[in-house]
């Protein structure tokens, strides 16, 4: 059905006792359909005896113009299903490894069956678009459903008070790499996360890592890649395209996708205003330009932070004579984190965290003190990959970095689990 | 089991030592370890903020995200605790717990002979001096009493 611009709008019967509402499938593909039932209950007018047989403007791409207004009736347990359904079905399905995140799952579970309910009655309505007569059945549990959601969702949200309170105006640095790089979704989860962190006061500083993006590139370049024990040589030519990808694509793609979400970023690397000085690292040698921090100048990223603009750091460096360097990003990160004193610095990663028996997936180390993972590494319990992660938080903390943590980035909305709730998720090393 | 606490085989030999330990400038560290001595019942401690460098082989220490050799000092937290001569080695322990991190720039402690204490309030000398109410003298002599 279209309207005189030419968008497309679906009719909505607005009626308090039909709790009905249909949509054209925008809400399942469309975000911006999705961001736009974001708006405050405030703006939304809930079926007054105006609203009787007035048209919705469902697309969020039409502009409102005279008194087209949306009557969107009871939008919030769909909200509520949107927000919180994604992250708990993916809870649901790998629920081994997080023991810890239980007690939300158990929260929010509820929510599941009447939101599923509420699905299965919108999916009924979408069918039968000329005859408009609903299921009956469907209004009294949704009205429940509505309120429940509404009331969990608040519930939440109030239980994270604490934590807001805690970390309002300190500066967390998160390195984001790994799986949380690659897969879309995630990526979308970790910025919408990293701003929502904004928005509450939290000072959030991104440093990110090269993820699969080098490899694609050395491939359309046409340069073949080399490696030697594993790790890869970064000879002048990969390092001319390492630091184009990073600097070049993978930040300001990063930053684009902050902006996006409505904060603002700034992207820098290392050269910028000498943010990083790199050394070559001692197997320069045979690894090529891999470097390690020499020299951390955070002066520029203060006032980035205090206006209000989420830093986003490439960790390419130079050293004294102008030669870049691709330095690892973990250990960058926590010298980063060290330096602007940071409250806390976030791993993300590709396991869960570190596991006390390395063949049980359940047996996840949630908090350990420097001197404990020290034992854990002397002992051999942490795995070989683990292990410059673990070397990287141990020397921020050392640094004056109050925890480090070391969490899942496959988990959608980790960063919130560990900042804004008392389980957590992955591993904390504290002082 | 009080021979024990009398071999601590410093010398030289003294009634007092003080403890003078020399921390990284860390907030956390610096209170665990005031936590750590209020709990052995340690309940005076001298702090001051000194600068100085120690490092050892080339060997650089990293400060705020930086590293730093020979040729510049860095902030420092120093420690200074007068004790007897039997909490000296309880005392110590306790920092090195408290304290390390394992990274190059956690620091050193001195221990120093103290010939004399003095309290300037009442004018007492020696064991008196040193002794502080429901510290860690306090908690060894009721350990002893019950023998």
């Amino acid at each position: 059905m279209q309207n005189h611009l030419g968008g497309e709008i679906a009719r909505v019967r607005v009626n308090r006792s039909r709790l009905h509402l249909l949509r054209t499938g925008q809400a399942a593909t469309n975000p911006a359909a999705v961001a736009f039932y974001n708006y405050p209950r405030s703006l939304r007018r809930i079926g007054t005896s105006k609203a009787k047989h007035q048209s919705s403007v469902v697309s969020p791409e039409l502009k409102l113009h005279g008194r087209a207004r949306h009557f969107v009736e009871r939008p919030t347990a769909l909200v509520a299903t949107m927000l919180l359904t994604k992250p708990h079905a993916s809870l649901a399905v790998s629920s081994s490894p997080l023991p810890k995140n239980g007690p939300i799952a158990n929260r929010i579970a509820p929510l599941a069956p009447s939101a599923s309910r509420r699905r299965g009655g919108l999916r009924v309505a979408a069918a039968s678009v000329t005859e408009a007569q609903p299921s009956q059945s469907a209004t009294p549990p949704a009205a429940a459903a509505d309120a429940a959601a509404a009331l969990s969702r608040v519930d939440v949200l109030s239980e994270a008070l604490p934590f807001i309170q805690r970390f309002k105006g300190k500066t967390v640095v998160v390195k984001y790499g790994g799986a949380a790089m690659k897969s879309p979704a995630l990526q979308a989860s970790v910025i919408r996360d990293l701003v929502l962190l904004s928005c509450v006061g939290v000072r959030p500083v991104l440093v990110h890592g090269g993820g699969p993006e080098i490899n694609s590139w050395l491939a359309r370049v046409g340069v073949e890649p080399q490696f030697r024990n594993g790790l890869r040589v970064t000879d002048a030519v990969t390092m001319e395209v390492v630091e184009m990808v990073l600097v070049g694509k993978v930040n300001k793609q990063l930053v684009s996708l902050i902006s996006l979400s409505g904060a603002t970023a700034v992207g820098l690397c290392g050269k910028d205003a000498r943010l990083l000085t790199a050394r070559p690292s001692p197997d320069a040698a045979s690894l090529g330009f891999v470097g390690e921090v020499s020299r951390v100048d955070p002066t520029v990223l203060h006032p980035i932070i205090s206006s209000g603009h989420i830093p986003v750091i490439a960790t390419v460096a130079a050293d004294q004579t102008g030669q870049a360097y691709n330095i690892n990003a973990d250990t960058a990160a926590g010298e980063i984190a060290a330096a602007v004193g940071a409250e806390k610095l976030l791993l993300l990663t590709d396991v869960s965290g570190i596991l006390a028996d390395r063949d049980d997936p359940g047996s996840l180390v949630k908090e350990v003190d420097v001197a404990g993972v020290r034992r854990m590494v002397a002992e051999g319990k942490v795995g070989g990959g683990m292990i410059p992660k673990v070397e990287c938080c141990v020397r921020a903390i050392a640094q004056g970095v109050r925890t480090a943590s070391i969490i899942d980035g496959r988990v959608p909305h980790s960063l919130l689990l560990e900042l804004l709730t008392d389980q957590g998720t992955g591993t904390m090393i504290t002082g | 089991l009080r021979c024990l606490w009398l071999v601590s085989g410093y010398l030289p030999e003294s009634e007092f030592y003080k403890i003078e330990a020399i921390l990284r400038y860390n907030v956390q560290i610096g209170l665990g370890v005031m936590q750590g001595l209020l709990e052995l019942g340690i309940r005076g401690v001298t702090v001051s903020d000194v600068r100085g460098f120690g490092s050892q082989g080339g060997s650089t220490e990293r400060h705020e995200g930086s590293e730093f050799s020979e040729d510049t000092f860095i902030t420092k937290v120093k420690m200074e605790i007068v004790v007897c001569k039997e909490q000296v080695e309880a005392v110590v322990d306790k920092i090195i717990e408290k304290a390390r991190t394992g990274e190059i720039g956690d620091g050193k402690i001195f221990l120093i002979p103290v010939s004399d204490v003095i309290r300037i309030r009442t004018g007492e000398r020696g064991k008196q001096a040193e002794r502080m109410t429901g510290g860690l003298s306090d908690r060894l002599s009721s350990v002893v009493s019950i023998s």
